[in-house]
Parts: C-alpha cells; structure tokens; sequence
C-alpha cells in the first residue's frame, strides 16, 4: 500500500462559526435537558440515585454543545484553487469533496436567521451530479458574497458544458 | 379521417427541410394527429362498457326488470360511451396540431385550455415510440420527444398519435438532425444489431424474486378483478373447501402451494418477459443507440451516445447462480419509468448469460466488443474482508443474544405443542450465521476496481452484484469518505460524482493509498494538488 493520503484544506471556517453552533446546539440541547430535570421533578419521587443519573445526562448535554463545535472546527476546512473547490468535514467519519471548476453549475449563498446574527453565511457548490453539491459552512457573510462572486466569473469562464 | 396521410402540399414557408412524407393542407404546415385514433379510442373504450354492463345487469337483475329493458339499457350505456369517448376524441384531434420547422417542433393542443409548446430541434435528445396493441393493429404510434435535460414533466413534447409511418419519419429527421455532424450513414439499420432476442433466453426469466412472491400477488389481482366484477362471493365460496382441504392435510398442502406458487410465479415471469423483450433488437446507429422491444406494445427508445456515461452490468444473486446478467445504460436525463413500464429506463437487455452480457455492455462502452471491462479488477485488501467477517459476527452475536433473552424470558405461545418447539426460536441465529458469513465472503469476494482505457470499472454487492464501467471523462467531482472503523483498518470509500445514473458510484472499502492513487489517475489533475505523497513516494505508474 502506497503511503498517499488527503492534505488538508487551507482554509477555516470564521471564528464566530463556533459561538454561532454552540448557539445552535444550546437551542436542540437545553429543552432536552431541562426536560429531563422537569421529568424527573414531576413525575418521580426523587430517587437520590436516578437525581444523580440525571444531572450527568444534563451536565453530557451541555458538554456535548460545548465541545462540540470546537471540535467541528478543528476538522472543517476549505479551499478554493483556481481549477477546484475542496472541503473536509466530519468528526467520526471524515469527508473529503472535491468538484473541478468546470463542472459547477450553480452557486448558491444562504443565512438562516440565527446564522445572521453571527453575521455568517453558507456557501453551496452544485455540480449536474445529483450527489455533488459541496457545502463550505459559516464564513464572514461579507467573505462568502465574494467568494460566490469570485466563483461565477470563474466557472463562467471555463468552458464545457458542466455535464 | 385519412388527411394526414395525403401525400403533397405545401412545405412549411423559407423551410426545406421537410421530415414528413405526407402532410395536411393546413396553413403554415401545421399537421393534424392521425385519424384513425378516433377508432382506437373507441375500441379501448369496450373495456368501459363491459365495466358498465356488468354493473347494470348486477343492478338491474335484481329490481326485477324485463330482459328486453335490460338489454336496452345495455345497449344505451354502451353507444352513450362509445360516443363519447369518440367524440371526445374528435375534439382533441381537432384542437392538436403540430408542425416541423427548420428550427423547432411545435405542438397546439387543448379543447378548453389552449397549449401551445415548442422544442428546438438542436435540443431534441430522444425521441420514444411506443404502440399499444390497439394503436398496432390501426398501425398508429403514439411519439415523445424529448430533451432529456432534466427529464422532468414539461421536457417532453407528445404527439399522440402518429401513424407509423410519419412517426418513424419524424424520429430519423429529429435525430438525424442531431448527429448530422457526427456522421452520415443512412443504411445503417441495415447492419447487424449489437443484440437480437434470442428465446432461449427466456431461461432466465424466472431467476427473480417475483417468481417465489408472484403467485400471491396474481391471485390478488385476481380476486380483485374478481370482486370489480362482482363474484366476489363465488371466489368466496370457492375459497371455503379450498382452506378446509389445506387445514386438513397440512404437509402435502404446503408442498402443493409451494410449488403451485413457483410455478405462476414463473409462468407469469416469463409471460412478463415475453411481453416486455419479445422482438427486442439493439441497434447502433450514427452517434446514438437504438432500443426496440415489446410483444404486444411496441416500444423504441433511442438513446444519444453522447449521453452515454457508462454502462453498469447486474448479477443479481438468482441469476448470477444461473450464469445470467443484466446490462443497464448509466446516461444523463433517463427520467424514470412511465404507468405501467416493467422495466427500468436505462434496461438496455433482457436477462442475458452472462458472457454474452459483458460482450454487449464492452460493445456500448467502447465500441469495441473484444475489450473485456469486467477482466483485471484489483482486489481490495484484506482489511476489507475482515470488516465484512466482523460487521456479520456482530450481528449474528446480536440475534443470539436477542433469541436468548426472548426464549428466556417470554413464554411459548402455543404450549399444546409441546415444550420442546420453544427450541425452535434458536432456529434464527442458526440460519442467520452461515448466510451472514456467505454475505460478508462473498461481498468481500465482489469488490474491485481497475482503470481500463477511458473507464473507471468498480465493483461490489453480495446480493446484487454490480459492476459499473464509469466513463473517465464523466467524473464531475470526487467524495472521500473515512469512517471511524475504516480509518483503523486504512480503509477509504471512494466515489466518483457524475451528472449521469445514480448520482455517484463508490469503490467501495479500497485500501487508502490505491483509492487515492486510482481517483488521481481517473481524472488527471483534479484530484492531484490535494494529495501529499511520502517524500520517497512511490512512482504513479507503479500500481
């Protein structure tokens, strides 16, 4: 077996991208375990060790969207070269994407509204594959029009028909 | 009725190109549909009357009226439909014209809400006949022409219907049309045909799933059809004795349903078959290729080659146990099957055997049926077996442990039958062992890849077994994929994206270093500024 393997991306995602998924994961996380808590406050007649069950069930969630974003972001990374754009993602399971310039056919920004408040926005690559759209997640909103733009007049400028 | 097929008149104005031989003597070249589908609809709409008929007399029979009002009332209902879907009929074809110009095909149609729809003939990618065995007979052809850019819904113009004659003038024009630059063979149809049914193939027909789960189905159907007709309660009665007869003699019963179920199962297969793949014939002409098939409804599908990414080649665990395979077309813009299609779009062969399978799918790929595709493919490591072994031993552990808690802990059911078959619950586990082995060896088995000439080949299933010749040229973006398990075994998934087919196809569990050396050598460049090579790195060439 040859030693080859995937170089990383250059480039991260901005800084804020962490407080804005730790916000996300506070969001999905904090009813979970409160609801636990109201649960075990409610309906059971509180038991010393199911309490302690409990408080490590809330203390693993709020350690989850804690850690996890910052661990996101250590892995997520992008690169745009003048022939491709190349990300990495994943924690457990890595993902490389690779899609060559010429085969892009659409480029699209989005802001969800909490994403906005961060003053973030995804970036989305579609190829004529049903399964190669590339998303580059949670750059500088300001980083991400130019980047879109930057992409259009350079796929527009590669000729082929994109299939 | 007959207009459209007059020969002369006038050609459509600053055009000389003319597809049709006949044309009606509209202004500006506008054509009507043929006539004689008024006569189609009408006859297709019996199955409407004897519907109605034998809801009036299921009606009538008990109110007691005389047969003569009966039989008048019949009557009524039955010239009330035929007139109508006629009529109907009329109409339509009265308000659909269509038109061949030297730049596009135009299509206006609609009774109320009129359409009025135009594709440019340099977007004409396919253009599809198919005749019912009605529209056969009246030698009539229903044509759809399509882009095939996205396939989706508006895409397709149709002309419904054509005689058989203009329909086929109209497809040579279209397409010929679009590969005018390519090359100009007019007699091709004249040479031999890639593939010709043979009905010795008709053998492999049955090696489906269908043939063990078909008869149910038929006799599902049936009763259904049975109670649209109203006899239901015969087909209950005749069920009655029937289940008395199977409760009675249970082990000659199941035998006798088992092989009774077999055997509709493959008479109905190889009917399908027949119907489906009776006069199927495959042809290459200039730049795209040719399907024709179907017993009773004809069909022909024509595929451009420049759509062509591929082709993918299915042995699915019954037929490959015959020596048989299947070829599929991995094209772009193939849409999905219509009402009532029983094949796959991008069918291109009945199950064939095996050798004959590859010698045609080498033949669509590279023009070239003595290039071997299939031959040569690289092994994958063994960590990928070891993977496979672990993933079944796992699961067979799982079920034994579930069968252990279950019989454990949860009574038998039917204690009549003594304590004894409690035991029969360790049956799960002990069939679930050897065939999660023989999965996880054969799936190991079936994994390979290779670069041959201007494909990339891949390979894998235990199942269904596929093999996919994926032109190089075609691959529009790569997919690396490294799970936690992988990453410890050196493991990757590589999968190549394309606009054609499924999307992507993966080699699957490749070893780390080959996965990204072979995706490097598909498509040169693309993958090359991302990789890092050990500093005494091993020369490319060097597999």
């Amino acid at each position: 077996m040859t030693g080859t393997s995937m170089r990383p991306p250059r480039n991260r995602a901005d800084p804020r991208a962490v407080r804005w998924w730790t916000a996300q994961w506070l969001i999905l996380m904090v009813p979970v375990a409160a609801a636990a808590v109201w649960a075990y406050w409610t309906f059971t007649d509180r038991p010393m060790w199911l309490g302690v069950v409990v408080a490590a069930f809330g203390a693993g969630c709020l350690a989850l969207a804690v850690g996890a974003p910052r661990a996101y972001y250590q892995v997520e990374r992008w690169e745009v070269t003048d022939d491709a754009v190349y990300t990495r993602k994943g924690w457990l399971t890595h993902t490389w994407q690779v899609a060559p310039m010429s085969r892009i056919q659409r480029i699209d920004t989005a802001r969800g509204p909490v994403q906005r408040l961060f003053g973030l926005a995804d970036v989305t690559v579609t190829t004529a594959s049903s399964a190669g759209a590339i998303t580059i997640a949670a750059l500088d909103h300001q980083l991400a029009a130019d980047l879109a733009e930057r992409l259009t007049a350079r796929t527009q400028a590669t000729p082929g028909d994109a299939t | 009725m007959t207009a459209p097929d007059k020969p002369g008149g006038q050609p459509p104005p600053g055009h000389s190109v003319q597809a049709t031989a006949g044309r009606s003597a509209e202004e500006g070249g506008w054509r009507a549909p043929a006539g004689r589908s008024v006569v189609a609809s009408a006859v297709k709409s019996l199955a409407l009357v004897a519907a109605a008929v034998i809801g009036l007399v299921r009606l009538f029979t008990g109110a007691g009226w005389p047969t003569w009002g009966l039989v008048t009332a019949c009557a009524a209902a039955a010239v009330l439909i035929v007139g109508g879907v006629a009529a109907y009929d009329v109409a339509r074809l009265r308000s659909t014209r269509w038109r061949l110009t030297g730049e596009r095909l135009e299509l206006r149609s609609g009774i109320t809400v009129r359409r009025a729809r135009a594709v440019p003939r340099d977007r004409v990618r396919s253009v599809d006949l198919r005749a019912d065995p009605v529209l056969r007979l009246l030698g009539l052809t229903v044509v759809k022409v399509g882009t095939g850019e996205r396939a989706a819904d508006g895409d397709e113009l149709t002309l419904d219907p054509l005689t058989r004659h203009d329909a086929e003038t109209l497809r040579r024009t279209l397409l010929r049309g679009a590969a005018a630059d390519e090359q100009s063979g007019e007699r091709v149809d004249r040479d031999a045909p890639l593939a010709e049914l043979r009905w010795s193939w008709v053998r492999y027909a049955p090696l489906t799933v269908w043939t063990f789960a078909g008869a149910a189905v038929v006799l599902g159907v049936a009763y259904k059809a049975a109670e649209r007709l109203g006899l239901e309660d015969l087909a209950e009665q005749a069920a009655g004795p029937v289940w008395d007869w199977v409760t009675g003699h249970p082990l000659p019963a199941v035998v006798l349903l088992l092989t009774v179920n077999v055997a509709v199962g493959a008479l109905g297969a190889v009917a399908q078959f027949a119907e489906s793949w009776g006069r199927y014939r495959l042809d290459r002409e200039p730049g795209r290729l040719r399907l024709r098939r179907g017993l009773l409804t004809a069909r022909s599908l024509t595929l451009e080659e420049r759509r062509l990414r591929g082709v993918e080649v299915r042995e699915p665990l019954l037929l490959r146990l015959g020596g048989g395979a299947r070829v599929k077309a991995i094209a772009t813009g193939l849409g999905k099957a219509g009402d009532g299609e029983t094949e796959d779009v991008g069918a291109l062969a009945p199950p064939l055997p095996r050798p004959l399978a590859w010698r045609l799918a080498d033949a669509i790929a590279t023009g070239d049926a003595r290039t071997d595709l299939g031959a040569g493919l690289v092994r994958h490591p063994p960590a990928a077996r070891r993977r496979r072994v672990v993933r079944a031993v796992v699961l067979v552990a799982v079920l034994t442990a579930m069968t252990g808690v279950v019989s454990w802990s949860v009574p038998w059911p039917w204690p009549w039958m003594g304590p004894w078959m409690g035991a029969w619950v360790w049956a799960v586990p002990a069939v679930a062992a050897p065939v999660a082995w023989w999965g996880a060896v054969t799936g190991a088995r079936s994994l390979g890849h290779a670069l041959a000439g201007r494909h990339l080949v891949t390979r894998q299933g235990a199942m269904i077994r596929r093999t996919v010749a994926l032109e190089r040229a075609g691959i529009s973006g790569w997919t690396i994929t490294e799970s936690f398990f992988q990453r410890r075994a050196g493991l990757v998934t590589v999968s190549a994206t394309t606009a054609a087919g499924d999307g992507h196809y993966e080699v699957l569990d490749v070893g780390r270093g080959d996965g990204l050396e072979l995706a490097a050598r598909a498509a040169p460049g693309l993958l090359e500024p991302f990789l890092v090579r050990p500093a005494n790195g091993p020369d490319v060439s060097l597999h």
